[in-house]
């Protein structure tokens, strides 16, 4: 009776609490981050800074505050509907228009799948593994973690390797950048209207805020189970998350703008943007760089496939879960099965060009948000559905931009493709 | 009335389409169907359109609607009820509550979700008797009905079946319906708690809370017993602390324990003291013991009698407190001081005759574990002895709570069922 007493009162402290109540809630928007800086995220940060040096790094602030706004929103749908963001769309929308982005969804993010494999071959690549391997294998590996359940606890072991980002913090400090330029380039927006750079802000909003880490997050937030009382955790965790996704994608483009870009070296294959972590690293920056990507690219790979068949498999309602057998849940294995097998099998075509496919399937993700992000508009402003926590004016502003911006860029890509 | 109805109806074939006026001029197109809530077909009492003009919606009681087949006529020239004029107290919107939801199939015991509605004429009456949830009815709604009939037709010879559930067993979850589920709930209360346990697994927040409120405090005790811990403490933090005491009294002493040490110390002091003395004293008394010894393990919903007591006496106690007790395979008998001295199982009891004592049938060659054992020995004594239960004891072999069966399998497979 006593231990019982003892055991809590002690967790009665409040600011011992509110902080072990935080470390318990967090995790679904530093998760989503990191699963952000995927193998096209990474390609196309480098490929940003490689081909139009610091010119483009002012993007990253405007992203930032649209990401935020955007993460925070789904987490306050999850927190308050309880419900999966395709659940609310089905049942706003109906079933027509819902099936239809459902297609849209997988085929974007199967190019997300094949851009996940494509990192892993292109790592291993460095590493002198051919693809033939080193694809398959890592197929079967993500496939076996996830139907046999040990994906949870792997997961952890991904995070902490996240930390080989730490190794573009520290390039970009010992390459001594002129700072002054750098904050100068960083807070004096500019862009010539020309295809190759609205092709490349596409990019970079779409692999900062991919369309599926939105279904991924509220998923997380809904599974976790977290109250209305307890959302601001639950917001601080989503604040922090997308500000650490943008301290890695700083760092990734001015490394590359200061070591490619300077020397006139254009990315290529993998080992090309390899050398970028050069002056930390010398002879093993291959190496460096091809541990990350691998790491980032098997990461997304087990989540991707997953989520996907997840909110594809609830908003047309067929049974869920890896704990069914394959009768009682056919389109959820079928589904499953196909993402990784298309995914892996696109990889191992003879010449498939790896770094091109990381950048474009960044770019699709950008060519979609808009519409999803139409819908969530819709959804968080329904009284009816988020009763007194529906959008505030400003980020109902900051959405919409981010919205119409993305939709008039697209427009004038194929204006200029055509 | 001859309004020229065909003899079935899907609500995609109704959904959009244009509604004419006498002289006909276009009014809109259907927005919504409105049934009459009841037993067991609801009956379509009127249509909702979406004026082209005004961007209002507007109810047509089904009694002007004087023609559906070629064409759908209102009988007026315009409509003049605003769709806010129907008393949803007894009215289901079908699309607005029914379409594109969740639902609970009571019969199959699982959540799914609804693709499209089936109805019937009834004279010059629609009934709602079906729910679509298949693929069939994915693809009328999507339009590729055909196309996708056609398709498999040509390739494997197969025509794609209609996966319909009988409005008798469908539980709605959305909308109005929560507020009359105390009324309807007869239709989840046929459910094995375990399948219900299941379903409030499945379901949403908001949801999962309704329905949890509107189950009676036994089915609500038997089905807390059967959720993850998880939602099991997401759902009794939803209720009042009334209610959550009086769920807690009916929950098993050994599973209550479990729920009581996730909660806050707060929380658990309110439900206690909501409690009865005994139950609530039986409940401390448990949450003291560490969840992975023998004591977090063990439950105090048993019988235990003194050894001189008649076979006739056991059997008659057992009888009247069979309900309440988590343990009924065995009696414990005890002295005055609650020291064990022997087991009698329910076998003994039937074959023995009704005038011995207890002592005299009694096992006294005894199986017990020390309270602060460790699980993981709980679990060998059970596969080496094969029992249904095992009493708990102290160091001085006071009998102190008895751990069943049930309890192991939840330590062995935490994860099945």
């Amino acid at each position: 009776m006593n231990d019982y007493k003892k055991l809590m009162t002690s967790s009665r402290h409040s600011i011992l609490r509110t902080i072990s109540l935080f470390f318990i809630l967090m995790g679904p928007g530093i998760i989503t981050s990191n699963v952000d800086n995927d193998a096209g995220g990474i390609t196309t940060y480098s490929l940003a800074g490689a081909e139009f040096g610091l010119k483009l790094i002012w993007t990253l602030i405007p992203i930032m505050i649209a990401l935020i706004v955007i993460q925070e929103m789904c987490a306050r749908m999850g927190v308050v509907t309880g419900k999966g963001l395709s659940d609310l769309i089905r049942e706003k929308f109906g079933a027509k228009i819902t099936f239809y982005l459902m297609i849209g969804m997988f085929f974007t993010n199967m190019g997300n799948a094949i851009s996940n494999f494509a990192g892993v071959a292109a790592g291993m690549e460095i590493f002198g593994v051919n693809k033939l391997i080193s694809v398959p294998i890592s197929a079967f590996l993500v496939w076996w973690m996830v139907v046999k359940g040990t994906y949870k606890s792997v997961e952890k072991a991904f995070l902490v390797a996240c930390v080989f980002y730490v190794s573009y913090i520290i390039t970009g400090i010992i390459i001594k950048p002129n700072w002054s330029e750098v904050f100068v380039e960083l807070l004096n927006p500019s862009l010539n209207f020309n295809s190759s750079e609205i092709t490349m802000v596409i990019g970079l909003v779409g692999t900062t805020i991919a369309p599926w880490m939105q279904f991924y997050l509220q998923a997380s937030i809904v599974e976790k189970g977290i109250k209305i009382d307890e959302y601001k955790f639950a917001r601080f965790d989503v604040v922090m998350g997308s500000v650490v996704v943008h301290i890695v994608a700083f760092f990734i483009i001015l490394v590359c703008a200061e070591t490619l870009f300077k020397n006139g070296i254009k990315i290529e294959t993998a080992k090309d943007a390899a050398l970028s972590l050069a002056p930390l690293a010398g002879k093993y920056c291959s190496f460096l760089f091809a541990f990350g990507l691998v790491n980032a690219s098997l990461f997304a790979a087990s989540i991707l496939p997953l989520s996907t068949t997840y909110l594809i498999c609830e908003a047309l309602g067929w049974e869920v879960g890896i704990d069914k057998k394959f009768v009682e849940a056919p389109q959820f294995y079928g589904i499953y099965s196909l993402m990784i097998l298309l995914g892996a099998g696109t990889v191992l075509y003879p010449n498939f060009p790896l770094i091109p496919i990381m950048y474009f399937s960044q770019v699709i993700n950008g060519i979609v948000l808009p519409f999803v992000l139409i819908f969530m508009l819709l959804l968080i402003n329904d009284k009816k559905l988020m009763m007194n926590h529906t959008n505030g004016p400003i980020f109902n502003i900051i959405s919409w931009l981010t919205s119409i911006i993305l939709i008039l860029f697209t427009i004038l890509l194929l204006i200029y493709l055509s | 009335m001859e309004q020229n109805l065909r003899d079935f109806y899907f609500f995609s074939d109704l959904f959009k389409r244009t509604v004419y006026s006498k002289l006909g001029h276009k009014l809109g197109r259907i927005y919504d169907l409105v049934a009459q809530r009841e037993e067991p077909y609801p009956k379509i009492i009127g249509l909702i359109i979406k004026s082209k003009l005004k961007n209002e919606r507007f109810y047509l009681p089904w009694e002007k609607i004087s023609q559906i087949e070629p064409q759908i006529i209102f009988e007026e020239e315009a409509p003049k009820d605003p769709s806010s004029s129907i008393q949803e107290k007894d009215a289901i919107l079908l699309r607005e509550e029914v379409m594109d939801k969740q639902i609970v199939d009571t019969f199959g015991a699982k959540v799914v979700r609804v693709n499209d509605l089936h109805f019937l004429r009834v004279d010059s009456h629609l009934r709602l008797v079906h729910v679509d949830v298949g693929f069939r009815g994915l693809m009328r709604r999507v339009g590729w009905e055909k196309l996708v009939d056609k398709l498999l037709q040509w390739f494997f010879s197969y025509t794609l079946p209609n996966q319909f559930i009988s409005w008798k067993y469908v539980q709605l979850l959305s909308g109005s319906d929560l507020l009359q589920l105390s009324v309807s709930q007869k239709k989840l209360s046929h459910l094995h708690p375990a399948d219900l346990a299941d379903i409030l697994e499945d379901l949403s927040g908001r949801e999962r809370t309704a329905i949890f409120h509107a189950l009676d405090t036994e089915t609500a005790a038997e089905a807390l017993e059967e959720v993850d811990p998880k939602i099991q403490k997401a759902l009794i933090e939803t209720i009042p602390i009334e209610r959550a005491s009086d769920i807690v009294e009916e929950m098993s002493p050994s599973d209550a324990a479990d729920l009581l040490s996730d909660l806050s110390r707060e929380r658990v002091e309110e439900i206690l003291e909501g409690m009865e003395q005994k139950k609530a004293e039986d409940l401390r008394e448990l949450l003291i013991h560490p969840e992975e010894t023998a004591g977090g393990l063990m439950t105090t919903a048993y019988l235990s009698l003194n050894p001189n007591v008649t076979v006739e006496v056991a059997i008659s106690r057992l009888r009247a407190e069979a309900p309440n007790l988590d343990i009924v395979d065995y009696i414990y008998l005890v002295d005055e001081e609650e020291t064990l001295l022997g087991v009698v199982s329910i076998r003994d009891l039937l074959t023995a005759q009704t005038h011995q004592i207890l002592s005299e049938i009694m096992s006294s060659r005894l199986i017990s574990v020390k309270i602060d054992d460790d699980q993981k020995d709980v679990v060998d004594a059970f596969a080496k002895y094969g029992f249904r239960a095992l009493p708990v004891v102290d160091e001085n072999n006071h009998l102190k709570g008895v751990i069943s069966f049930r309890s192991v399998l939840d330590v062995l497979a935490p994860d099945a069922g």
